[in-house]
């Protein structure tokens, strides 16, 4: 299943998105550029703020954790530099997440950063933040090896990882429109090759192939599979659809 | 959709192909909002839509509707009024964002001894002067070269509706930007309308009833993307009500 998307669904937000996938729902909001706090204003770029809000209780230093790496890979993507001193606010509202989250072994943190990349950046273009490139992000997951499957899971949803039984390391990876690895996250006991194994099969999942067709699993769409460059083009032509359905209405 | 149009994410390159071809060879080629041009000669886009050109203008630019007004310099905009420091108002041209300065002295007829007195809150149409992104956007209200105000100006009475970017666009545009309603509502009721590109609409009917009615048309317009056929189905509805 690909993600299911809404954008624009926030009216008093510049720009918003809500998201759902594998049982991950989240909302996210910017607002921006706006007037920036005189001890956060930085003279040749935009200062950047994340909020991300847990499904129940107040935040803790674990999203503080994913504050911190949501904010340097889009700092990394959006044109700072073209809008100086101002202010753009990234707010995250996680509402659900899977059931089995809690169970499946894997730090849950690291789970939920792909879904919280995909929203921020689903939010930013729908505010129309000038960004420099797109980014797309998988989560692969690697099991022990006595337990089979032992084929890296690629974007794995909870039950999956729960059925697993026991996962040897999990990695988030986000790339760049052009094909650059902007993040990555590793957790647990892992080799080099098997790092790099579970690198390629993310870049294959993330980024379009000239010509070729995603391989990603479980992502099939009225029987043809897409990876997620594709998918986030889908989007962005559905919202243009929508914008210039003006055009076309009698 | 008659013509294709070309979707463009952030950091696409665009092509030397769909660029406008231009009919005199001198002409530069002028980039609009949402085009980054990177020497010597890659232009990506920065945000999500769709690519338009015009060949004559030799001109790119990427159509969105969403997001907050950046301004950009001409642009014809409805200002909040905040403060009145010494030599200028503080306007704010959408909320929380930094103020744009408007001189005293920019107002038609307006001289040292005869200044323009505006409370905070009150409205005015003025058009952006310079929009430089290290520095705060300037504002006027005369044209510089006749010295007249050119419809700009402090606005009275009426009232202000928020409308999408892009409606603001489509109004200003004139025909092009396909809204009927008004011409329909303008055969039997009398109001004066104003069109900020900040996405602000002042409408001043003379009574309540007629400014509501019609500010409510034409964000309905907006809203539900009417074509002209319910544009003028709208307008009848609202006249009947009035």
């Amino acid at each position: 299943m690909a993600p299911e998307t809404e954008l624009s669904n926030l009216h008093r937000a510049d720009g918003s998105a809500t998201y759902t996938h594998h049982g991950y729902s989240i909302i996210g909001a910017v607002n921006g550029p706006i007037e920036v706090p005189r001890r956060d204003e930085l003279p040749e770029e935009a200062t950047i703020e994340v909020n991300v809000r847990p499904a129940a209780g107040v935040g803790s230093p674990k999203d503080r954790q994913l504050e911190t790496l949501v904010h340097n890979t889009l700092r990394s993507i959006i044109l700072t530099r073209s809008i100086p001193r101002t202010l753009v606010q990234i707010t995250l509202q996680i509402r659900s997440l899977p059931e089995e989250a809690a169970s499946t072994g894997v730090n849950p943190s690291i789970a939920i950063l792909p879904h919280l990349l995909h929203t921020s950046l689903l939010a930013l273009l729908s505010a129309s933040i000038p960004l420099s490139t797109i980014l797309t992000s998988v989560l692969v997951a690697i099991p022990a090896a006595h337990t089979q499957p032992s084929t890296p899971l690629l974007s794995p949803t909870a039950n999956d990882l729960v059925r697993a039984k026991s996962i040897k390391s999990v990695h988030v990876f986000a790339f760049s429109g052009d094909k650059k690895l902007l993040l990555n996250e590793s957790d647990g006991v892992f080799s080099y090759e098997e790092w790099e194994e579970a690198c390629e099969m993310a870049e294959e999942a993330c980024c379009r192939e000239k010509g070729g067709v995603g391989l990603a699993e479980g992502m099939d769409v009225d029987g043809q599979s897409r990876n997620l460059e594709e998918w986030l083009r889908e989007v962005v032509k559905e919202k243009v659809a929508y914008e210039q359905r003006w055009k076309t209405a009698t | 959709m008659a013509t294709t149009t070309t979707v463009v994410l952030p950091g696409d390159r665009i092509p030397a192909s769909s660029l406008p071809k231009p009919a005199h060879k001198k002409k530069p080629l002028t980039l609009g909002p949402g085009l980054r041009h990177t020497p010597p000669e890659t232009i990506t886009s920065t945000i999500a839509g769709s690519l338009e050109t015009d060949h004559k203008k030799n001109a790119a630019w990427i159509d969105f509707n969403s997001g907050r007004y950046l301004p950009a310099a001409g642009d014809l905009i409805i200002a909040t009024v905040h403060t009145s420091a010494g030599e200028a108002f503080n306007c704010l041209l959408t909320p929380n964002t930094a103020t744009a300065t408007l001189p005293h002295l920019s107002f038609e007829g307006a001289t040292r001894k005869t200044r323009p007195q505006l409370p905070p809150n009150s409205l005015v149409y003025t058009r952006v002067v310079n929009a430089g992104k290290h520095s705060a956007p300037e504002l006027t209200c005369v044209d510089p070269s006749t010295g007249k105000s050119e419809g700009l100006g402090p606005l009275k009475g009426g009232m202000v509706f928020a409308v999408s970017l892009g409606m603001a666009r489509r109004l200003l545009a004139g025909r092009k930007g396909g809204v009927a309603v008004l011409e329909v509502l303008g055969g039997k009721v009398g109001f004066e309308i104003t069109v900020g590109r900040n996405g602000v609409l002042h409408v001043d009917g003379g009574s309540v009833k007629v400014t509501l009615a019609v500010g409510r048309a034409v964000q309905e317009v907006d809203e539900l993307a009417l074509g002209e056929k319910a544009q003028r189905k709208l307008a009848e509805k609202v006249l009947r009500s009035l």
